[in-house]
């Protein structure tokens, strides 16, 4: 309970700290240090493990525009409810958590277990600047960027392909979609996308900073509890905004007003 | 009395460690084990001490010393010691500029040029040098490289921490020159060689 009282401490601590250090994205060192993680994070992942995201978001429409015995009407609402709102934003924080978060907790966690931070300590150099900062912000704008990305490809996908699964156009399907389309559910998804990228990343660096001892051995306890966190954070995310923002948490898909 | 640069005092049941080092002098101190090394060398650094000990640096205790000064203190003072290690993720001129580009001073041409310098007449190649990670140098280049990082931030006091553990005959008198390369550029530092007492 105290150890769990500490890490909600801790990271309301950290939020702050990255709040009141924007401005300092500016100094070199910490920009670089903010593109090598929109690299890693959001251009290397893009090549190979997005793609297969994508195509377990189009294998999900088929299989539900099957299972429901869907018309033109339902296929459309399935892509904007259940791929664009949610299967885009969370399919990307999952790639994001098992590519980003797996890295970051081990790296920040072996600076911290070979001395590296007391290093920078020692050199003027505050971690939150140059280790937190870059991370949180660079995850964020990367997540986003795969969230578009896997939206995108998985949507097209789902049109391209529920054709052959339902009587319907390629051409109805768009027109319909387009009909349908609220910029709630972009702004709904860009923010969501924000808020996965803030708490992954904000997650894997306070356990990295907080290894529970250290030695090498801290490292792999440090990679588990930050990856299962920020899974955990991430589905309390999406269940808490799906509800504030569009109440379907408790009163059912039908309800929504689309 | 010559003005002190470093006076130290800790006391252990084991040992009464005590340390002084002039102004501008070149002094090497002998500590009892590694543990009382590593304390003197971390309570330089931090400029702080721990219950047991007592520190002044530069005619200033820095157990009263209030965080603004202890700051400005604490950046008097560098080391060359396994505790200030190398980034290891990145290359050796990213090591030396970091604390450079991260201060915003001096300007980072400076910082090269001193570089290439201070490589130079230690006897490195500064290309082949600049690009290399921690991990692809050998040990004295790793501390060359941490020497030229504390170079350009031009601490008063030099702390030199086992400079020659690890080290062969040849790269120790390699080493040797670090001591002329900080005179050259701080003619009024205080360098302080710290080592363990050698087992009888």
């Amino acid at each position: 309970m105290l150890q769990a009282l500490r890490e909600i401490e801790g990271g309301i601590q950290l939020s702050l700290n990255v709040a009141a250090r924007l401005a300092r994205l500016r100094r070199p060192p910490v920009l670089d240090s903010f593109f090598r993680q929109v690299y890693f994070t959001g251009v290397t992942a893009a090549g190979g493990v997005i793609p297969r995201a994508c195509g377990l978001g189009v294998i999900i429409i088929a299989v539900m525009i099957d299972m429901l015995d869907a018309d033109a009407d339902l296929a459309v609402k399935i892509l904007l409810l259940l791929v664009f709102r949610e299967v885009g934003p969370l399919a990307a924080a999952l790639v994001v958590i098992l590519r980003t978060g797996t890295a970051v907790s081990a790296e920040v966690a072996m600076m911290r277990v070979t001395g590296q931070t007391r290093a920078l300590r020692y050199l003027g150099i505050d971690l939150y600047d140059y280790i937190v900062l870059p991370r949180v912000t660079g995850c964020m704008l990367a997540t986003l960027a795969l969230t578009f990305y896997v939206q995108f490809i998985a949507v097209a996908g789902g049109l391209v392909l529920s054709p052959f699964i339902i009587e319907a156009s390629f051409w109805e399907l768009t027109n319909r979609l387009f009909d349908l389309f609220r910029p709630v559910d972009f702004f709904y998804s860009t923010i969501k996308a924000l808020l996965f990228g803030y708490a992954i990343a904000a997650c894997c660096c306070w356990h990295g900073l907080n290894p529970p001892d250290l030695t090498n051995n801290a490292v792999p306890k440090v990679v588990t509890k930050a990856v299962t966190q920020s899974m955990m954070l991430v589905l309390l995310i999406n269940a808490i905004f799906a509800y504030v923002v569009f109440g379907i948490l408790f009163f059912g898909l039908v309800k929504a007003n689309v | 009395m010559s003005e002190l640069a470093v006076r130290y005092r800790r006391k252990t049941p084991r040992h009464d460690v005590q340390v002084t080092a002039p102004k501008g002098a070149v002094t090497h101190v002998h500590l009892p084990d590694d543990d009382a090394k590593a304390h003197f060398v971390t309570a330089l650094l931090k400029g702080r001490c721990e219950p047991g000990e007592e520190l002044e640096l530069f005619g200033q205790p820095a157990a009263t010393a209030p965080t603004k000064k202890r700051d400005k203190m604490r950046s008097r003072v560098g080391a060359v010691s396994p505790i200030v290690g190398l980034m290891s993720n990145l290359n050796a001129w990213e090591n030396i500029s970091l604390p450079a580009s991260y201060h915003g001073a001096p300007p980072l041409p400076e910082v090269a040029q001193l570089a290439t310098d201070v490589l130079k007449s230690l006897g490195a190649d500064p290309d082949y040098f600049f690009a290399r990670l921690p991990e692809e140098l050998g040990l004295l280049d790793r501390k060359i490289a941490a020497f030229v990082r504390l170079l350009v931030a031009a601490p008063e006091l030099m702390v030199f921490d086992a400079l020659e553990d690890g080290l062969s005959h040849g790269e120790c008198r390699q080493a040797a020159r670090f001591e002329a390369e900080y005179r050259a550029r701080q003619p009024k530092g205080t360098v302080l060689y710290v080592d363990t007492r050698e087992e009888s």
